[in-house]
This record gives C-alpha cells, structure tokens and sequence, in this order.
C-alpha cells in the first residue's frame, strides 16, 4: 500500500510540473547522465584545482567556531579517483593540522592526518564517513563527494530550471539517512540543494551551494552552508582564491606534504 | 489516514516548488554580510612570524595514600601547575623556523622553568631531501601508545600524572633527513647524544625497587649515569617507507641505548645503574582492512650488553622479540574502537629465572621478578564523541593476563569554543603483584582536571 502511495504522490508530483513547465514535454536525459555530470560539476572541475575556505559553525544556541584552510585537488588522469590535501591555518588548535585523501570511488578512500605537535601521522579508517568533518556540521564525504554507485537514483521532477532527484541508499544500514533529494541546476549541473530525510520522513539535513561564480571557465559555488535541523545548528563555507588547471604534480598528494605542505601549490598566486 | 499521507506528499511537493521558486530569498545566508573580514591574513601581520600559543592550568591527586611518595615530597597530589605555551614559526628565504617553549609555574617541585619543546629550522635540499634540524619531537611506527620501533624520547611521567598526552613524546635534539624517492621514502634521524626516557622517579610517581623488595620514592635518575659522550654515544634511528596497492610497509633500524636505566650489574657493590646498548631491527605494516584499519609491528631488541655471568641476567636486560597488532574501526557512528594485542618474547628467560633464583637464596628479591618469557598485554581503545567532536568521551585500557594486572584511562575533553578545551581523567592502576609492570604504580593511581585556553 505504501509503495502505491508513493507512485501515486510521485505520479502527482510529476503532474504538477508538467502543469508547470512545458518543456518537461522533451525526454529530460537519463538519470544516470544527470548524476554524473552533477558529480562532474560539484567535485572534478578541471584537472585540479586549488581554494581557500573559511567555515563558521554555529550551534545552537548562537556559539560559533571557526576553521581556515586552503584545498588542492588533483584527478588522476583517465579515471575517478581524485587526491585531496587539506591544510589547515586557523585555530591554532589545528594550524599546521593536514589531511591527505586519496579518494578511489572503486574501493575505499585512503586517508591520512598529520598531527604537527606529535608528529604524527594518523590512519583514517575507512569506515567513518559521516561523521563531522573537524568539528563541522560537514561530513568527510562531502568534501570529497559520496560514491554514486551506493544509492539508487530517480527523476522525481524537471523544472524549467533544476533537475530534482531523488536517492534511496542501496544499503539503508550503512547511512543515518533513509533517503535525500538533490535539486540540480539545470545549466551548471551544480546541485543547489540536498535535503537529507530520515526514516520517519522528515527532512533533517540540508546543504545549499550559492553564490555561483564562473572561475576560470568553471562555475564554482563561493557559498556553501550545511544545516542540521535536529540539533540546530550549521555550518557556512565561503571559499576564494579559487583557481584550475595549475599543473599541481603528483608529488603535492604524498607522504611528503604531510609534514612540509607544498606553499609553491597552497600560496595565493 | 491515506488522504493525509496523501496531503503530507502533496505538501512536500509544493514546499519543494516553492522554494525553487524562490531561491533569493533562500539564500540570504550566502551574503557573508554578518559574517565580517575576518580571513587571517599572512601578510597583514606586523610581525615576520606568526605567535600562537596556549595557558593551562592543570590539577592532579593520589587517589590512594601513597606514603613513600607523601614521605618524600610531602603532597598527596601530584600535579599542580599553570604551564604558557608560547609557538613561533615563520621562514626566511627558503628556511622554515619554529619555536615552541613551555613556561611552567610548577607547585608540585615548587619551582618556575622553561622547558624547549622544539627549536628547529628545516628546508628542502635538491628536489626531493627535507631537513629538519634543532629540538624536534619525532614520531613513528603503526602502535597506539604502544612503541616498538619508536625509540625517540618518551615523557612516562607526564603521561602517568595527567598531562595532554602530547607530551608523551619527549624532543629530541637531532638531525632529521627524509629522502622521498619515487617509490620508497628514506627516514634518518641522527641525536649526536643520548636522550633518556622520563620515567617515574619517586618524585610523583613511586616504583618497585628489587634492590629494596618494595615500594619506593627513592630518586632513580640520580643513581643513574647516561651515556654522555660526544659523539661515540649518539643515537642513530632509519626508516624506509612504501607504499603498495594501499599498503604501507615499513622497515626500521635503531643503534643506541636503552631508554631507561635497566643495567643493574654494578647497583650490588654501590655503582650506577647504566642505559645499555640496543640496536632493534623492526617492520611494520598497515592497512585498510574490511570496515576499519589493520596494522601489525615488530621488532627485534638486541642487548648489547646483556651478560649471563654470576646473577647478572637478573641484572642487566635480555634480548627481546617485541610484536604487536591491532585493528581500529567506528562500530557504530561516532563510536571508536581500537584493538591491540601485544607480546614481549624474553630470549633468555631460563637464565634470567636462574639468576633470580640465585638471588632469592642470597636473600635479595623473589624469583618471580624475572616475570614471564612471554609478557602479553591487551589494550582497547573506545572513543565516543558527541556534539561533533566537542564532547569526547575516551577510555583507553591496558590489560596483561600474563603479568595479570591492569592500567585505565579514562578521560573526558569538552572543547568550549576555538579558544577553551576542559579535561578531566584519570590514570588507575592495579594488579596482582606489586611488582610488575602496572601493578607496581597502584598506589599512583590519581585523577586530574586540565583547562587550556588558545591563543
């Protein structure tokens, strides 16, 4: 009963945008396309790339904390993965702090942190990837994307402007949520909105990119801002000093610049 | 009850229009505007350095009457200190520099010092060699507070008495030379001296003396002499490191001296007790394994000066084959566990036992002081953070079924804001016997209570 009442609502929700939109008239392309030019846009623009972010997380009750760091990222020619080097600069607490991800979408994602004061470097386990993000309301995966093939995705609607969709994880145990909805902008394929719903179906996470700029031929959202409604809190990203295509070598995703980072890369040009 | 499942669809969906609708009034959050220019500016600094750094006010007491230890210093607590923390770095040229000293007003030795965490300046020579050079904590091996083929400078009486567990690691003065070639990285540290674990010496902490057959407060270290001669008397540490298909495997090497002062030969007829000399070859291995984190350790410990004459294998340490595993996953979200197991092989265990025996008839010690050829010991590590990491619960547990006796950890860290982390833990010990390894600290067992504000 339950399954007919969702193909009816999804039934009615695509009725209503036809009456909204008439150019849903025209096939929209495979969901598979969708999702993969999204992924496409959100995490692999260029062949690598290099930005600086601040994030202010804010709880509750109005308390707020800050973490600065500069991003550079690599894909690795002719496949998905990707490396990621994280370093931090503000607080203190985690100055000097690096992360290094070697992100492999076919297996698990090798990661490591640097801690400068004991000069060591910590394994991450594979497992933990949802949980926060030095202390933010971010997650590890939305740094460096969630793997498309764990979820089952579907076209809930078209607008003239956005594709909506949504995405049921292939294994409910391994995620705290049941299902999240992705609102895609239509002309940069970058999803604008991700609502995360429980199994009570209620809407308890959401991330928003804005603020979409067009930085060296690639449309990069300056603004991000994740809000987690069941505690209360969020937390805002603003990125700048975004660039592509840098020619970044291989040589700045090793062991190496856990303890001596790559300032040539990390340095605002 | 259909229809309002109905309506309850058919409100997302229009919720959902609505907003696409209009995203402007959504996205007020991305002016930035409250948000003020508060990026950190490398460059709008006045100064050519950053200056970073913490105060904290640690507490800690006994939790039992420890009589040696009150007899000694007269307190029953064993932490009491206000500790700034003062970090420079900047560069010059191509030379990075930094600077990190601790100022401690310390009511336990009722005193005021400077302690240099580390002092060095490091820089790239060619492409592919970084140097480190000056006071510098070094670590590395795959263990969680257990050390095989780390041999740098550890702190064990900061870590006993409640301090951050940062200051475990001891500095070293060394010359620090990483050579990262394509697919192997060579690790070479040189300490032109000898540098000394920190162990318990009576002052906070008491030990089992088998000279006294008890517990004792009497100061080790100044009955100890260090290897001091410069530079016949350095310490030499390697590391070759690779990676493959997702595996880190590693190779290590250690020529010097053993940390602690266990040559005892010469205690008998009123000499000092001697750090030996140890040379420990080791591998190691890790990697992700299933949902969590596989890594395995070993290594051989070559005493050099071990002797067999007399009663001296009581006195003077045996070789040893030191092995250890261990796997770390997240059991459920935001719950961590970390397994070890780990095993010190005694190679000459009948002598040992023979010399104890010897000196149990002399009327000195017991013969069970030469301990077990196989010492076990079991470590969890559980770790449980809520409010994103701001609230950790820990407890870290050393449990030996050989030496049967045991050593918690529980601890607590709030972190307030950016600036101000609270702390509170414990270190509780127990056992069987009162000699062995944990169970000779029972009477140290204490509580602490730390406050550090950043800045």
């Amino acid at each position: 009963m339950k399954t007919n009442l969702k193909q009816l609502a999804t039934g009615l929700a695509g009725g209503l945008t036809l009456m909204l939109s008439s150019s849903l008239l025209l096939a929209a392309p495979p969901v598979s396309e969708i999702i993969e030019k999204a992924n496409q846009a959100s995490y692999y623009a260029g062949q690598d790339g290099r930005s600086e972010a601040r994030m202010r997380i804010e709880d509750s009750r109005g308390r707020t904390q800050t973490r600065q760091f500069t991003v550079l990222r690599q894909n690795v020619e002719g496949s998905d993965r990707q490396n990621y080097l994280v370093v931090f600069s503000r607080p203190s607490e985690y100055r000097n702090t690096v992360f290094l991800v070697h992100k492999n979408p076919s297996a698990d994602d090798d990661r490591w942190l640097y801690l400068p004061d004991m000069d060591l470097v910590r394994r991450i386990a594979p497992g933990d990837k949802r949980t926060s993000f030095v202390g933010a309301h971010i997650f590890y995966e939305d740094i460096s994307g969630r793997n498309l093939n764990d979820d089952n995705h579907e076209l809930l609607e078209e607008t003239e402007d956005q594709y909506v969709l949504k995405s049921t994880p292939k294994d409910a145990g391994s995620v705290e949520f049941a299902s999240f909805q992705t609102w895609i902008d239509k002309e940069t394929f970058l999803p604008v909105r991700i609502e995360y719903t429980d199994s009570s179906g209620e809407v308890y996470r959401i991330m928003e990119n804005a603020n979409i700029e067009e930085v060296d031929g690639y449309p990069t959202p300056m603004m991000m801002r994740v809000q987690d409604l069941n505690s209360g809190g969020n937390t805002v990203v603003q990125f700048r000093g975004v660039s592509y295509d840098l020619g970044i070598p291989d040589s700045a995703f090793t062991e190496r610049s856990l303890r001596n980072p790559p300032s040539e890369w990390l340095d605002r040009r | 009850m259909h229809l309002e499942k109905l309506y309850g669809y058919l409100g997302s969906a229009t919720l959902a229009l609505s907003l696409v609708a209009t995203p402007v009034l959504a996205n007020d959050w991305a002016s930035g505007d409250d948000w003020g220019d508060d990026w950190e500016e490398e460059e709008e600094s006045r100064l050519p350095f950053r200056v970073g750094g913490f105060l904290e006010a640690a507490g800690g007491a006994h939790i039992h009457d420890n009589k040696v230890v009150d007899d000694r210093i007269g307190k029953n607590y064993n932490l009491a200190e206000t500790r700034v923390r003062l970090d420079i770095d900047g560069d010059w040229k191509a030379v990075d520099y930094s600077l990190k000293v601790d100022g401690v007003a310390d009511g336990v030795d009722e005193e005021f010092r400077a302690e240099l965490r580390e002092a060095l300046v490091s820089f790239e020579v060619g492409e592919r060699t970084d140097v480190r050079a000056g006071r510098q904590v070094l670590t590395w091996g795959t263990g969680d507070l257990l050390f095989i083929n780390d041999l740098f400078p550890k702190d064990w009486q900061s870590f006993l008495i409640g301090r951050d567990e940062d200051y475990l690691k001891g500095p070293s003065d060394a010359i620090r030379t990483i050579w990262y070639g394509e697919e192997v990285t060579v690790d070479l540290v040189w300490s032109p001296l000898f540098k000394e674990g920190n162990y318990p010496d009576g002052d906070r902490l008491s030990y089992f003396n088998p000279m006294e057959g008890g517990q004792s407060a009497q100061p080790i270290s100044d009955n100890a002499r260090e290897p001091n001669s410069f530079p016949d008397d350095g310490e030499l540490a390697l590391r070759l490191a690779t990676r493959q298909a997702g595996v880190e495997y590693e190779l290590y090497g250690y020529w010097g001296y053993w940390p602690e002062p266990n040559d005892l030969s010469r205690v008998m007829e009123g000499g000092k007790a001697k750090h030996p000399e140890l040379h420990v070859y080791g591998a190691s291995l890790r990697t992700g394994l299933g949902p969590g984190l596989f890594n395995a350790e070993a290594g051989y410990y070559h005493s050099g000066d071990y002797d067999n004459s007399g009663t001296n294998a009581a006195l003077t340490p045996n070789s040893e084959v030191r092995f250890l595993m261990g796997y770390d996953w997240e059991l459920v979200t935001n719950l961590n566990v970390g397994l070890q197991y780990y095993l010190e092989w005694n190679q000459d265990h009948d002598e040992q036992k023979a010399a104890w025996t010897s000196l149990e008839q002399a009327g000195m010690g017991m013969k069970e002081m030469a301990g077990e050829e196989y010492r076990q010991l079991l470590t969890t590590r559980l770790t449980y953070t809520q409010m994103r990491g701001d609230l950790m619960w820990s407890l870290f547990a050393f449990v030996s079924p050989s030496d049967e006796d045991y050593y918690l950890r529980p601890s607590v860290r709030y972190r307030a804001s950016d600036e101000l982390t609270l702390s509170a833990g414990g270190n509780l010990f127990g056992g069987e016997n009162d000699y062995s390894f944990f169970g000779q600290f029972e009477k140290d067992s204490n509580v602490y209570l730390r406050a550090r504000y950043r800045f």
